[in-house]
């Protein structure tokens, strides 16, 4: 009978109540070519440990919640196939750049509150009655900001960011990304308010362009070229102000 | 939210974590050999500015095996601050045709290379001819 085999997986460990400061424990978990590093962490709850903790919800790259480092790169597990580290061990992390919590689990507070800063929602002077029909978008108004719309928060990106990890009050890539993304919509007419969140120092102009957010995103929203843009926007939006300081604002209206 | 919660310490080489990092860092070093260079350059019109003379005694001097080594290693650097600057485009200023963007290959050719190599051949033809 051939012998069953197995992988060997690092999981990081903090329990706030008895650990005063992290550790790794080492689990041999089954080998199956088809498993994700979700699934062994699962496995290792179900059948070995129930005391490890982790995040996750949808197992297949939808919800953004499994994000950890494995062996040091930021990814989502359900999307880490076991088979791309046969027969090496894996070490798994919580993301970086995040207070943990309890052993794989991060705090996500400061994240959530950055995301709100600036703005995520659609800003209209007028807001038009439901019987006067939808506000209406062409397929190439729809293209200018698709992209960014796509982001499940995962926080992969702020992992990847060394700023974030320098930067306690830098906004982050998907913040600013999501910022952007309503900022191209043509729906919206918050763009001078929402420029006047992301014009502080400790926003955009905190980006370095390192490029890593965009990386490793599992999404394709591409954060680095988001921001990159909203600094083109925000100059103008900083001339504008200099030239006509009463006269700027949002450059854009939509139409029903 | 209670106590208790761990924190990384910070990384002070945190730029060697990651090839990406690295080269990241790598192209902000090549901005001082640019910035450099640009003093030379700075210095060089001031003295065409002052005279024939002074303009040939500043290019004698720069002509010792230390400043060729410090132009060589000047271009190199400035040419590799271009490629990755060039690489950054796309994502920096899209294109859009419509409702389809243009491809990040040709959106360096049309707004990186092709305006550098135009320049370019057209200082060559201006200071050859």
């Amino acid at each position: 009978m051939a012998e069953t085999k197995t992988i060997t997986l690092e999981l990081f460990r903090y329990h706030p109540e008895t650990d005063s400061e992290p550790r790794f424990q080492s689990y041999e978990v089954p080998y199956d070519e088809d498993w994700v590093v979700l699934d062994a962490i699962n496995w290792i709850k179900d059948y070995v440990d129930g005391s490890v903790t982790h995040r996750w919800s949808c197992r297949m790259g939808v919800c953004g919640s499994c994000g950890m480092m494995v062996n040091g790169e930021p990814k989502l597990t359900c999307a880490a196939f076991l088979k791309n580290y046969y027969p090496f061990p894996i070490k798994v992390e919580p993301l970086v750049n995040f207070p943990v919590e309890r052993d794989l689990v991060v705090d996500m507070e400061g994240f959530m509150d950055k995301l709100q800063d600036v703005k995520p929602y659609i800003i209209r002077d007028d807001v038009n009655d439901t019987s006067e029909g939808e506000y209406l978008q062409t397929p190439a108004e729809l293209a200018q900001y698709k992209q960014y719309s796509m982001c499940i928060n995962c926080m992969l990106c702020y992992s990847a960011c060394p700023v974030v990890g320098h930067e306690d009050d830098f906004l982050g890539p998907a913040a600013l990304a999501l910022g952007h993304r309503y900022n191209k919509d043509s729906r919206d007419q918050g763009q001078s308010e929402r420029l006047e969140v992301m014009l502080r120092s400790e926003a955009m102009w905190g980006c370095t362009f390192v490029g890593e957010c965009t990386v490793v995103c599992p999404k394709h929203v591409d954060p680095a070229g988001a921001i990159q843009q909203a600094k083109a926007m925000g100059a103008q939006e900083y001339f504008k102000r200099f030239v006509m300081p009463k006269g700027a604002g949002a450059t854009k209206g939509a139409g029903a | 939210m209670s106590g208790g919660q761990y924190h990384r310490p910070h990384r002070r080489a945190w730029f060697m974590e990651r090839p990406a990092y690295i080269r990241f860092m790598i192209r902000e070093v090549t901005s001082f050999f640019m910035a450099a260079y640009l003093i030379v350059l700075i210095v060089t019109l001031a003295k065409v500015g002052v005279g024939e003379a002074a303009a040939a005694e500043w290019l004698q001097a720069l002509s010792t095996t230390g400043w060729k080594v410090a132009h060589a290693v000047a271009l190199a650097a400035t040419v590799w601050h271009t490629i990755t600057f060039f690489a950054a485009v796309p994502q920096a200023m899209p294109i859009y045709i419509g409702e389809d963007r243009l491809p990040a290959p040709i959106a360096k050719i049309v707004m990186g290379y092709g305006p550098w190599l135009t320049a370019t051949a057209v200082i060559l033809w201006g200071v050859l001819r």
